[in-house]
């Protein structure tokens, strides 16, 4: 039989009632000076990241706990991306085992609806983090009908990256602002870097884009969206989206011979990093690629193996579409959650509170993941200002906080997962012509309007 | 006299016979009981539950709530179901055979190997131990179409290098060639078989027919059918359930087009992409039922093909 007992800001499982009574029963033969000291671990999950990702925030929480007179805390890192680690989060809560914190890659959302994170609205009010210091469009992505079931801590901020180089090599300017501003713009000006040799592409400028999850900040950037929270309908299939996938495809058969296979074949023109499934390099880094959209992420990876063979690159605000009106910007998130089940939820939360404001500076220091909070004031990257200098990463750092101020609405669907992949499926009907952008949207859209009404229903 | 109950020398009573029975019968369930409980609370149990599952609508988080048949209703209005189940059908029918033919032929050249037996068979068992995922990525990085070896030697000798990955026509075809490549475990059940066949029984092959070929169909290929039985219901239920080698090489949508989308792919991203484990379990169910369906029809036609020692027709 089910047992629930709702306490404020959440409800306790049986095993979890029955663990609170006996550690409180053991408490109370305590000696109060003890019981005042030992607060038992506080532990963290991390889906993954590199071992500095790791240590850095084993040592946040290690600092955090002994302040806070816990016993020890746990910092467990690598549980796998994604899906992987989802599972294994889901997996914990309703075990009754989860940790006291957890960083999602995710949405908070899909799982938040479902009940398994607990409500951050009470404990914001009157904190240090109130709702009003965080930007709306990040926030967004932690929300569903009001609730706020996540922290946006940092995020990840996609925006236009260009190789300064080539720019300079060709008579382009290559200051930010001189960046183009609209589509047009972008493909007028990739036209001049993209070289073929037979069915080979030796330099392209600007490539259409094809990665799923950014996706919906070019739908923004062209005045549409791909999913409306406040109404929790899908909008695959607007004007403006097929009118998008239109341009691409119209620019790629005027540009790229109509085939994205030779693209693909000729390199790794979709991202900044190695292809893991093709072996093949980035085409930016190559000096291959005069453009494209990349995450703030890259920053920390981009002079790794393989080293880049140009110095200067920028950042730059997106090119707005033929029916958009202003730029927008995107994120990967690194959002913050309290699981239900958490044996410490208040403690958890000071954390949370503690990382926003003053734990991301040394965060952010050693690892470009942009802080969102508006009270934080931090230094750039240690490892952008000795490859760039002083002036270039404090100029870098202030545009990815100013891009955080405009990012649209995304990850925040409760069938998240099983949008991006029918977006997949569709994107990829389109780019190899197995269907227009109209039936491909259109079938798109309504397997997940269904999808959203099943779970929704429960 | 015995049959009035009175003792024979030499002989066990009966009752102590009953009472020896039984007890030898208590202690063979006490050494059969752990394996019992293991069947039961690991197998047993969940069977049953995803019985039950299947019939809720059941997120993991909160409590499942009773749905009836609507999981398999929306399996049948389900787009991926459909064409994973054709994806899936479609490798069984490709890997199996392929796969059993290949096999054998592997066994049949080691059972004449004298040299370094062993050592053969260790190189053909090896590629099983290795894990499933490293393995994909091994055959990805061989067959990709820029720099892959693979296509380097085929466009060497002048070939038309196929886009092994990324061309739909010929992805499925590129997870049949992986199933392929761990054979040692079908090799060594053939060749077990052909070592038990009796030397007498091969020497009168011999006597009678000179043709190796003739041999072969006529006698070793009958002596070793519960092999090939054997082999061909674990080949069916294994490619069914084909899973690590389909999502590491289309992710969780079966790219290209749909055509590595296996039946397993579409269930685990139900359940732990999408959180919808009553449809997963629903899924489950519909698998479970279709290759029992499937080995009862194999060993129902194994009457008519498959040759036991010692049994008469």
């Amino acid at each position: 039989m089910a047992f629930q007992v709702s306490i404020p800001g959440g409800s306790v499982s049986r095993r979890g009632f029955l663990r609170g009574t006996a550690a409180t029963a053991g408490a109370l033969m305590l000696p109060g000076r003890l019981m005042a000291q030992d607060l038992g671990p506080l532990v963290e999950w991390l889906p993954g990241g590199s071992p500095l990702f790791c240590e850095i925030h084993t040592g946040l929480l290690a600092g955090f706990a002994e302040r806070g007179g816990f016993s020890s805390s746990e910092t467990v890192c690598g549980l796998g991306q994604n899906t992987e680690f989802n599972q294994s989060l889901i997996g914990a809560i309703a075990s009754g085992n989860p940790p006291d914190i957890s960083m999602l890659w995710d949405s908070p959302v899909s799982l938040g609806a479902q009940g398994a994170f607990m409500p951050l609205d009470e404990m914001m009010k009157g904190s240090t983090i109130p709702l009003e210091t965080w930007p709306g469009g990040l926030l967004a992505s932690c929300q569903f009908r009001g609730v706020t079931y996540g922290l946006p801590v940092t995020a990840g901020i996609y925006t236009m990256w260009f190789n300064q180089d080539m720019f300079e090599a060709k008579g382009i300017p290559t200051d930010r602002a001189s960046f183009p501003k609209t589509w047009d713009e972008m493909r007028k000006l990739s036209k001049e870097f993209t070289v073929w040799d037979g069915d080979y592409l030796q330099v392209a400028g600007f490539v259409p884009p094809r990665a799923v999850e950014p996706m919906a900040v070019w739908s923004a950037l062209n005045g549409g969206k791909l999913y409306d929270a406040a109404n929790l309908k899908y909008m695959l299939d607007s004007e403006q989206n097929i009118e998008m996938f239109n341009y691409f495809l119209d620019w790629l058969n005027e540009e790229y011979k109509g085939d994205v296979n030779l693209i693909d074949r000729s390199g790794n023109f979709t991202d900044g990093y190695p292809n893991t499934t093709t072996g093949m390099g980035p085409a930016f880094r190559e000096s291959r690629l005069a453009g494209m959209q990349s995450g703030s992420w890259l920053m920390g990876d981009f002079y790794s193996d393989p080293a880049p063979n140009f110095q200067r690159w920028d950042l730059a605000a997106h090119p707005v579409g033929p029916s958009g009106s202003a730029t927008a910007a995107g994120i990967w998130p690194n959002w913050f959650v309290i699981p239900v089940g958490s044996k410490n939820p208040q403690a958890a939360f000071d954390y949370l509170a503690y990382l926003s404001v003053e734990g991301v500076v040394k965060w952010y220091e050693q690892i470009p993941d942009v802080p969102t909070n508006s009270q934080v004031k931090a230094k750039p990257p240690a490892s952008l200002v000795e490859r760039r200098g002083q002036e270039f990463a404090d100029s870098a750092s202030a545009f990815l906080q100013e891009q955080a101020a405009i990012v649209t609405p995304m990850w925040d669907s409760p069938v998240q997962g099983f949008a991006t992949d029918q977006m997949t499926r569709a994107m990829e009907k389109i780019y190899t012509k197995a269907a227009t952008p109209a039936e491909a949207l259109a079938e798109a859209q309504s397997a997940c309007q269904t999808e959203l009404e099943r779970v929704l229903a429960g | 006299m015995a049959d009035r109950g009175e003792t024979v020398a030499g002989a066990t009573p009966p009752r102590r016979r009953r009472k020896a029975g039984r007890a030898e019968a208590r202690a063979g369930v006490l050494f059969a009981l752990p394996w019992i409980i293991a069947l039961v609370v690991f197998t047993l149990v969940p069977l049953i539950l995803t019985f039950v599952i299947a019939q809720t609508k059941f997120q993991i988080i909160g409590l499942p709530t009773w749905v009836g048949l609507a999981n398999y209703e929306a399996m049948l209005k389900d787009p991926a179901v459909w064409t994973s189940a054709r994806n899936s059908a479609l490798y069984a029918v490709l890997s199996v055979p392929i796969k059993l033919v290949l096999a054998l032929i592997l066994a049949l050249l080691l059972n004449r190997v004298t040299r370094l037996a062993g050592f053969y068979r260790t190189v053909f068992y090896l590629p099983f131990l290795m894990p499933a995922v490293s393995g994909a990525i091994v055959f990805m990085l061989l067959l990709s179409p820029t720099g892959g070896p693979v296509n380097l030697i085929l466009g060497a000798l002048g070939f038309d290098a196929p886009d092994w990955l990324r061309d739909p026509s010929v992805a499925l075809w590129t997870l049949v060639l992986l199933s392929l490549w761990p054979l040692g475990v079908e090799t060594l059940v053939f060749l077990g078989g052909l070592q038990n066949i009796p030397r007498d029984v091969q020497e009168a092959a011999e006597l009678d027919s000179p043709k190796a070929w003739h041999r072969l169909v006529w006698i070793t290929l009958p002596l070793i059918t519960p092999m090939i039985l054997f082999n061909l219901v674990i080949g069916i239920i294994s490619s069914f359930q084909v899973f690590v080698q389909a999502i590491v090489i289309g992710g969780t949508t079966g790219t290209p087009a749909e055509s590595t989308l296996m039946y397993m792919v579409v269930l685990y991203r139900a359940a732990f992409r999408y959180f919808n484990i009553g449809y997963a379990a629903a899924m489950a169910t519909v698998l479970f039922v279709v290759v029992l369906l499937l080995t009862l029809l194999v060993f129902r036609t194994a009457r008519s093909w498959v040759y036991y020692e010692g049994e008469s027709r």
